[in-house]
Formats: structure tokens, sequence, C-alpha cells
């Protein structure tokens, strides 16, 4: 495919984003400022932008836990972010949600459920809405390797299909459900796309460490579901760079494989690719990261003066 | 005009879905079929194919789709033929359904009621014949309601469909024969406003659903023995009517709680504790509970028939209170 220069630098800024900001989360955790779980994402950034890259305005989003930085893609703003991670008042559901469930409905994303899986179904109501109202938009919904074992992933599928929902599900395969390897949880090498066909959808895997591959495939599926022709799977294969949760020290696994992923990493190809097409150079890069890096810790400085609610207001936002 | 608690929910919707536009239908066999209670009958003649669905037999995906549709904007009322499949899509109730506005923030509502048959019917055998309003009261975030006349049951689901909190709506398969008077006229009945369905000076029954018509069965023979019943009927248990209570209990100073499901942790044990807590006071005995064993429900009849409180058994309560 050919791109242009600007379309190259939306999507390395997207990635670089997601990269530091799943790195900024794994450093603030470290400083114990945040007092939940998470779930860094680094090494998986590229099946999220590359899918991403796609979408539409007036387009539905389910996010996983993976990805956190997804929420700022979308619109959400690092200072609403950080601080529902770090469980303040200023955060969108007041720190009463946490890491796992930062998300603003005015930006079109439909929340995230930790009981793995509950929520693939969302994806499918919003399509429903869409196809309702006769709009011509769709939904995308991420899960895990791990996840898509679960029933629901399944009936959502089949639901998806059988209406003609205008869905895309996208396995972010980065091989572990915590400690347990792909192969031990999915008897297909590929747990999201080799599924697809018992529900009659496209499918297509791409090399989830290469944010232009991801692209193209996701193209290729969200145009066959913006053509009205029913929902599509998209998997992209990469690999857990840090343990399931911080702390984990990943025993289960060899870390000479680890190191060999690493090196397939997605920024670092989309850096090469632009300092070749001298499309940027590397003052500016450098200057890249040294600005997303200063707003996201005036965003941490922000949630960290923010107030936190108070006992009164436990009840808060529980019914209408 | 007298109709059945049937037609009465049927009528909720219809009246509904001409009102707003918004408000679609979907569950198992509800289109073409009608439903198999013939509830939904010609409402996919009267609002095409576009507001009343089918859906395959997976209720985690409709029940997450219905969730997806009413934070968009859909005001979804779906179907769970039966509340005890409500169990298979339980996580997608109890943790999402119930907590996603507190957990993502106020501006995910979401408008949608979820309708069941329950409770017992005949044989219906463990699976089929379950109270499950106990489980839903357990999660904040969720409404419930569990009427048990026609009037109720259409003023309180019309009620629900335009509530902007999710609401677990459960509808008593042997209640749906039953007749009663609706006016012609519009109306809805606010949630958390106990009905007093037989006004008494000496005992208050509060009792749900079917139980209802039991204890105003007891009520009546009572009576000619010289005691006099009042019969609370709360319509919804979440939220619940506590001044109503209150107000019984200051008349009666004796509370009795009856209910169809099984005793152990079932409603008669969640407003027995409450009222020992807080209205202690008002009380000149303890409360007494009045359930169904504590046994999955037998398929012989007769047994079924001994597991469930009936009429005998909740006088005979009674009496032992004085
Ligand atoms: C229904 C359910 N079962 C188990 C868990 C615990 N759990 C949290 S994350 C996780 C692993 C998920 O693996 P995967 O789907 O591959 O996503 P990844 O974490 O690798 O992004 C598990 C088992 C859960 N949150 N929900
Ligand atoms: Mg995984």
């Amino acid at each position: 495919m050919e791109y242009s220069n600007e379309f190259l630098m939306k999507l390395y800024e997207e990635l670089l984003r997601c990269r530091l900001f799943e790195k900024k989360l794994v450093d603030t955790y470290a400083l114990g400022k945040i007092p939940g779980h998470i779930h860094s994402g680094l090494g998986g950034e590229a099946c999220y932008v590359g899918t991403l890259a796609t979408r539409q305005q007036g387009d539905y989003f389910k996010n996983s836990h993976r990805c956190i930085a997804v929420a700022n893609l979308l619109g959400v703003s690092l200072e609403t972010a950080f601080s529902e991670i770090m469980a303040k008042r200023t955060g969108n559901a007041g720190g009463r949600g946490g890491v796992n469930h930062v998300s603003q409905l005015k930006y079109n994303m439909l929340g995230f459920s930790a009981t793995l899986a509950c929520d693939i179904g969302l994806a499918g109501g919003a399509a429903m809405r869409l196809q309702y109202d006769g709009i011509d938009n769709m939904a995308y919904t991420f899960y895990g390797d791990g996840t898509a074992n679960r029933g629901p992933v399944h009936e959502a599928m089949n639901l998806a299909a059988v209406w003609k929902l205008p869905v895309l599900f996208v396995c972010d395969n980065n091989q572990f459900g915590i400690s347990t390897h792909v192969s031990q949880g999915s008897s297909v090498p590929n747990p999201g796309a080799d599924r697809a066909g018992a529900y009659g959808m496209p499918s297509e895997v791409a090399d989830g460490t290469d944010v232009l591959a991801v692209y193209e495939a996701a193209k290729r599926l969200t145009d066959h579901i913006r053509a009205g022709k029913g929902p599509a799977v998209l998997e992209c294969k990469n690999y857990r760079w840090r343990g399931h949760f911080e702390g984990d020290q990943t025993p289960y696994r060899d870390k000479a494989v680890t190191e060999e992923w690493m090196k397939k990493d997605s920024v670092a190809k989309m850096e090469k690719l632009l300092l070749d097409k001298k499309i940027i150079d590397q003052a500016a890069i450098d200057n890249m990261y040294q600005q997303i890096d200063d707003e996201m810790e005036r965003a941490i400085a922000f949630a960290e003066a923010s107030p936190a609610i108070t006992p009164e207001e436990i009840y808060d936002n529980l019914y209408v | 005009m007298l109709v059945t608690f049937a037609q009465a929910v049927g009528d909720a919707m219809r009246e509904e879905m001409r009102r707003d536009d918004r408000i679609l239908i979907f569950g198992e066999d509800i289109a073409e079929f009608g439903n198999i209670f013939g509830i939904t009958r010609g409402m996919l003649e009267e609002f095409g194919s576009k507001r009343v669905r089918n859906t395959p037999i997976s209720e985690m995906a409709f029940i997450g789709a219905a969730m997806g549709a009413a934070e968009t904007g859909l005001r979804p009322c779906v179907e769970l033929m039966y509340s005890d499949f409500s169990l298979v899509a339980f996580a997608e109730i109890y943790h999402c359904i119930a907590k996603w506005r507190y957990m993502h923030g106020p501006e995910y509502k979401l408008p949608l009621v979820i309708r069941s048959a329950m409770g017992s019917s005949f044989g219906a055998t463990g699976e089929h014949s379950n109270c499950l309003e106990s489980l839903y009261m357990h999660s904040p975030g969720l409404l419930v309601a569990s009427p048990s006349t026609a009037y109720d049951a259409k003023g309180l689901l019309k009620e629900a469909i335009r509530n902007d909190n999710p609401v677990m709506f459960f509808e008593h398969k042997q209640l749906y024969k039953t007749k009663g008077e609706v006016p012609e006229e519009e109306y809805t009945i606010p949630f958390g406003v106990a009905d007093i369905k037989r006004e008494g000076s000496d005992v208050t029954i509060i009792a749900i659903g079917l139980m209802v018509g039991r204890a105003l069965e007891a009520a009546e023979a009572l009576a000619k023995e010289g005691i006099s019943v009042e019969v609370l009927d709360p319509r919804t248990l979440v939220p619940f009517d506590k001044e109503a209570v209150r107000k019984s209990l200051s008349k009666t100073h004796r509370a009795m709680v009856v209910e169809e499901s099984n005793k152990t942790s079932g409603v008669g044990a969640e407003l027995a504790a409450m009222m020992q807590e807080e209205m202690y006071d008002e009380l000149d005995g303890p409360v007494v509970r009045v359930a169904a064993l504590d046994v999955p429900l037998p398929y012989n009849i007769e047994l079924e028939k001994y597991a469930i409180p009936d009429a005998e058994q909740i006088a005979a309560a009674i009496r032992k209170m004085f």
C-alpha cells in the first residue's frame, strides 16, 4: 500500500503515545501512586493503533484491559485518564471504577468489564443501534487470546453474524493469559481468526508488531464490514513484554524468547521507516518523546493535586 | 376493563412502543410465535422486525447486546424466557449491567428492562420454577419489580420502560391468567411505593408475587376468627418502601414475610433483618418468615405443593403469633 507522509506520521504519533502511556503507567505504579493492578500493554500497541487507524467519526469502541492508552487515543484527556487511574474525583467515574474503566461515552467508548468477555456483546448492541438508525458506522471490540475461549465471545460472534451486525472482533493475541500459553488454552493455532469460519465470518491474522501490517488487514476487514457484509475477526500476533501484572516475574516462560520478541518492536520499526524515508529526523523524534512525556507528567501532577471523592459521595452515580 | 395479567404486560409494551420509537423488544421466540405465553402476539405485525426480534439461544450475547444498545440510545425491553435462565447471563447482569454507570461515570445510563416469567407452575421442576428476586436485590445498581396483579404489572412495566435505570421485571407464570381491573386511561406506577392490598390492625403480612393472593386468602379466613390482617405488597423490592412498612407496623406491631422462594437467604431474610434493625421499637415479637422449603422444587405436584406456602400454612403461622 502507498501511504501519505501525514498518515505515517499520524500512525507513528499514536503508536508512540500508546507506548509512552503504557510505560508511564508502569513507572507510576512503581512509585506506589496507583492503588489497583495495572496490566501493561507494552509490546501490543500496534494491534490497537493499527486497527483503530481505520476508525471513523461515529464508530463505537469496546477496549480491553491491556492497552489503557487507547482511551486517550479516542479522546479521553490525559488528566481524566490519570485521575481515574489514581482514584481521584477528576476521573471519569470519580475514582469509583479505576484503571480498567477509563472510558467516556462522549467518545463512543462502551466501557470495559473486568469479568473478561462479559462485555464482548456490547459492540453488537451498539451495532444494533447503528443498524436501527440506518447509520453507516461500525463497532470495534478488543479481547485477548485467553478471553477468546470464553462462551460470551462465541455467542456474540454468532449473534453478530446472524444479524449481520457491523462489528470487528479484534483478538490481541499476546500469547499468554496470565501464565497460560495460548497453546494450552486453544486447540487451534489462532484463537481469534480460526474461530471465525464457524460463524461464516472472514478473518485475518496480522503481524501484531507491525502497525502497517495490522492497518492493512484491518482496512480489508473494515471495508467488508462497512459495505454491509457483516462482522469479521482480526487477530494480531504479538508478545506481552511484561508480566501479566506488575510484580509477575514470568517464571513460566523463557527469557530468551521474550528478548527475541522484544526486538520486534513496533515503535522502532516505524521510526526506522520514517527515518529511512526522511519524513522525520532523530531530533524531531526526540522532541516528540519529550513533549509527550511532559504532557503526561503534567497530567499526573494534575491528578495528584486533585481531591478524592468523600465517603458522602460513595453512592453517587449508582442510580440515575 | 377486566384483563389478564398477561394481557396487561403485553399492553404495557404495546402502549410504550407506540409512544416511543426508541423502544424495541427481543428475546427467544417472541416474534412470530408471540412468546410462549402469547404475551407478545401481534407485536411483530404491528411494529415490524426491526423492533421485534427473535434471538438465538444466546442469553449472554443478547443481554450484552441490550446493554450496548441501551448505552448508545435505544431503550430495549428484552425477554429472558424464564427467570431461571437469567443465571446463564448472571455475570452480565450482576457485574456489568448493575455496575456499569457506577464504574464508568454518570453518562453511562442503561435504560433497559429484562422481563422474565418466574415461579412455580405445576411440575416445572427445579430449573423452571425459581424465584430469584433476592439474588438481584443483592446487586446495587439494579431495580427489581415483582407485581401481583394485572393493574400493578401494567403500571410498573410502563414505569420500568420509562426509567433510565436497568430493571429486572419478574412476572409470575401462575398469575398470567388471573384477571384484574385496569383503567382505560393511561397510568404508570412509581417504583418504591407499596400497596396495601387489605387493611388490618393485628398483624402485617408482607407478601410478593403469587404469595399476595395466598396471604389475602389467609387474611379472609383469619378475619372470621377475629384476627385482623393487613397485607402489604411492596410491588418493587428495589427500591423498597420502608415507610409503608413502618406505618403498617405502627398499627399492627407484628410482622410476617411470605415468599415463594426457599427460605435461606431469601427476600424474607433481608426484610426480617431490616425490620429488626430499623423498626425494632414497633415490634411486639420476632418477625416470622413463611417461605418455601430449602429443596429444589420437586416434580411431583403433591410435593411441589407441600414445598410452597399456601393460605392454610400462612394462617397457621399467624395463629401462632398470638
Ligand atoms: C471471567 C474471568 N476469568 C478470569 C479472570 C482473571 N484474569 C484476568 S486477566 C486474565 C488473562 C487474560 O488473558 P487474555 O485474554 O489473553 O488477555 P491479556 O491479559 O493477555 O491481554 C485472567 C485469567 C477474569 N478477569 N475474568
Ligand atoms: Mg493474552
